[in-house]
């Protein structure tokens, strides 16, 4: 395998209990590309999501992650924040901000750095920690221009609107430094204004700060029209892959969408 | 009729009627073999003089509380929503961008001289002696378990623990154990400070490295029998700690440096400058705590474990980091109680010691550093006055009562607590928003 490749997913099986959530997945992403899985409600998306970050963990199967500087880490077996330290952002399906903080804070924690103990260092502000404070103020506020908040900034989290919610796990996640964003339905509870703003904000993320995107989405007209490439889950295993083209005409995906007739089968 | 019962005023005049009966059972007299039912005549027969002002029956000062308590209630429900939405800044006030939040270092100066002076101006032994032993070391107790609860939002059961690991660290330290103290000579109980303070934070990570991976109630249990244990080897480990007779011979704290000495003796008052001291101390290393880096880790674990690990927060790391940080001020706290009163014994340290400090925590308002302090004075305050003048009637143990009661008052109309901090608050009015819903239907049932 090259070091092209950011994820490499080989025979992965997810269980819990007798419930078999991924069976046998295999699956990579190039460095640089805008990839979607898409699949059915409970086709196993977001435990694969959960997979990649750390937050569930695969009986069998390995999963890597090629890093830009050439080391690699196997996920398996890694605490979710050391996957997010590694380089790996997220947001969540049902969003999860801090609500109760600034808009401006919710970025600002995740541009932080929480690695080390620096307990007495963070107490004193000694002056490099009041350096990597300005820092931290600097990024966050350098994020929100970016994804759009900047206006927002001292608003509370919870009075924004779903699509600035968005928006805002968005500049979180990227506060982060990382170098894959994985985006677990971004459109959801969005208006189509509003869809086609995230739409052109992912390619952005990507273009402008060379950032991979993951991307689950159940919306097919902003996957068609922003994945380069697709993969089908249906039953915890992967149907179908290709380009969107390929999978709009693929016989098995509209089987999975739309259920079997008999002769077609026959 | 039937209607005239459900109107929602009557059926809450109605449940706070009842409460006012169950209380009048509960602080009545108690029944005997030939009088089964005296608690319930009796309550209502006896008089008692009230703050030493006026005498009358007991039933009439209940009924006049509720009544009360009735009529704020009707008026909260009635001009309630108009006065929040006016007073409330709960949703328009985060913190601003770059904006220095204002310490207010003159007034912290203003009441640190007042403290200072304080046992002067009250000038009498028994209150001097109960700065200390009621109020400073009980603040000290609080603003340390408030990280613990309050910052990072670990709800911990057994923070007395760390108070009695304080305290046995100095009876050690100082030769007074049947064990041998450290380096075989004994130390100046001044001198245990440090090892206090080091033993606290080593057991707040020992019990927190593998408690803290549990959650809400899992923890809550986890950390009551760790409580538990502390004193339970303190009771039965009769070698090393003497036992369920504890030790008597706590020697009195010298502080000794090169040409500067001081002995700390009889006198209370100046264990009330090193427990001021102390205080002070850590309100400064926990209000910058909060503000830092750490302070907002803290704050994002508490707010969503789950968003926080995925910004590669160790909830784990920083959550046995509040355990040890909590944990300091508790030793501290005990190396003074075992320093000033020369003894100690196991029963000091019972669960209801940890509950007192988590009520003056939840009172003064969780994670809110001057919330808490004024908590804290105020309840050991007014304890310490009822246990040196008890008005007629009262005992010791009553005391839980009213606290009780203050409490559920408090979790209805200031659930933040008496000096929220603003986050808190605006958590609690979040988590009311996004459980639309009457506030009453948790008392009332819901169609209220």
């Amino acid at each position: 395998m090259t070091a092209e490749n950011i994820f490499e997913v080989e025979h992965v099986t997810l269980r819990f209990g007798g419930v078999v959530s991924l069976n046998d997945v295999s699956l990579f992403q190039k460095r640089g590309e805008i990839l979607a899985v898409i699949g059915p409600n409970g086709a196993g998306k977001t435990s694969l999501f959960n997979s990649l970050t750390g937050v569930y963990q695969p009986q069998e199967g390995t999963i890597v992650f090629h890093r830009a500087d050439g080391r690699s880490m196997s996920v398996i077996g890694k605490k979710p924040h050391r996957v997010a330290g590694a380089g790996v952002a997220r947001t969540f399906q049902a969003s999860r901000m801090f609500s109760a903080l600034s808009t401006f804070d919710n970025v600002k924690i995740g541009a932080e750095d929480h690695r080390g103990f620096g307990v007495v260092g963070a107490m004193l502000r000694g002056p490099r920690t009041r350096h990597d404070d300005r820092r931290s103020d600097e990024r966050t506020a350098e994020l929100l221009r970016f994804v759009g908040l900047a206006e927002r900034a001292n608003v509370l989290a919870a009075s924004l609107s779903y699509g600035e919610r968005r928006r805002l796990e968005i500049a979180r996640g990227l506060a982060t430094g990382p170098e894959v964003l994985l985006l677990d339905e971004p459109a959801a509870g969005t208006n189509p204004a509003e869809k086609l703003d995230l739409a052109r904000l992912i390619r952005r993320v990507r273009d402008e700060l060379g950032v991979t995107i993951l991307l689950i989405e159940h919306d097919m007209k902003l996957v068609m029209s922003l994945a380069e490439r697709l993969y089908v889950l249906n039953f915890g295993s992967v149907i179908a892959e290709g380009t969107p083209a390929e999978i709009r005409a693929n016989p098995v995906v509209i089987e999975a969408y739309l259920g079997t007739s008999t002769e077609a089968s026959a | 009729m039937r209607e005239f019962f459900q109107r929602a005023p009557i059926r809450r005049l109605l449940v706070i009627l009842g409460v006012v009966l169950v209380v009048e059972l509960i602080t009545g007299p108690p029944g005997s073999n030939e009088h089964p039912v005296a608690g319930f005549t009796g309550s209502y027969h006896e008089a008692a003089s009230y703050f030493g002002l006026f005498r009358t029956q007991r039933w009439v000062v209940f009924l006049t509380l509720a009544l009360v308590a009735w009529g704020i209630t009707e008026f909260w429900n009635w001009r309630g929503p108009t006065i929040r939405a006016r007073a409330s800044d709960a949703l328009a006030g985060p913190r601003q961008v770059g904006e220095k939040r204002p310490v207010r270092v003159g007034f912290a100066l203003v009441l640190l001289v007042l403290a200072i002076l304080l046992p002067h101006i009250v000038n009498n032994a028994f209150w001097q002696s109960a700065l200390v032993t009621y109020v400073a070391i009980y603040v000290l107790l609080a603003i340390g378990l408030n990280v613990v609860v309050g910052f990072a939002g670990l709800l911990d059961l057994g923070y007395v623990a760390f108070y009695a690991i304080g305290a046995y660290t100095t009876a050690w330290v100082t030769g007074a154990l049947p064990t041998p103290p450290p380096f075989g000579h004994a130390l100046d109980a001044f001198w245990a400070i440090p090892f206090a303070v080091v033993f606290v934070v080593i057991a707040g990570v020992l019990l927190g490295a593998p408690t803290l991976r549990l959650r809400g109630d899992y923890l809550a249990i986890v950390t009551l029998g760790f409580g538990e244990i502390i004193t339970i080897f303190a009771n039965n480990l009769y070698g090393i700690t003497g036992g369920s007779t504890g030790t008597k011979q706590i020697p009195h704290p010298v502080f000794h440096v090169g040409p500067i000495k001081y002995t700390w003796g009889l006198a209370p008052v100046p264990y009330y400058y090193l427990a001021l001291g102390s205080v002070v101390l850590f309100l400064i290393i926990f209000s910058l705590l909060q503000r830092s880096r750490v302070g907002r880790a803290w704050t994002a674990i508490r707010e969503d474990e789950v968003a926080a690990e995925s910004l590669g927060i160790n909830p784990l790391k920083f959550k046995v980091m509040a355990f040890a940080v909590g944990a300091a001020s508790a030793g501290f706290a005990g190396v003074i109680t075992a320093s000033a009163d020369n003894f100690l014994f196991p029963s000091s340290f019972t669960l209801t010691f940890s509950i007192n400090i988590l009520v003056l925590v939840i009172l003064g308002g969780m994670g809110s550093i001057s919330g808490v302090v004024v908590g804290a004075v105020i309840i050991q305050v007014v304890q310490a006055y009822l246990n040196h003048t008890p008005p007629a009637g009262y005992q010791q143990p009553d005391l839980y009562i009213y606290v009780g009661a203050l409490l559920i008052t408090m979790m209805i109309f200031r659930p933040a607590g008496l000096i929220p901090s603003r986050q808190r608050r605006r958590e609690i009015t979040l988590y009311e928003k996004s459980h639309e819903g009457h506030p009453d239907e948790a008392l009332l049932g819901d169609d209220v």
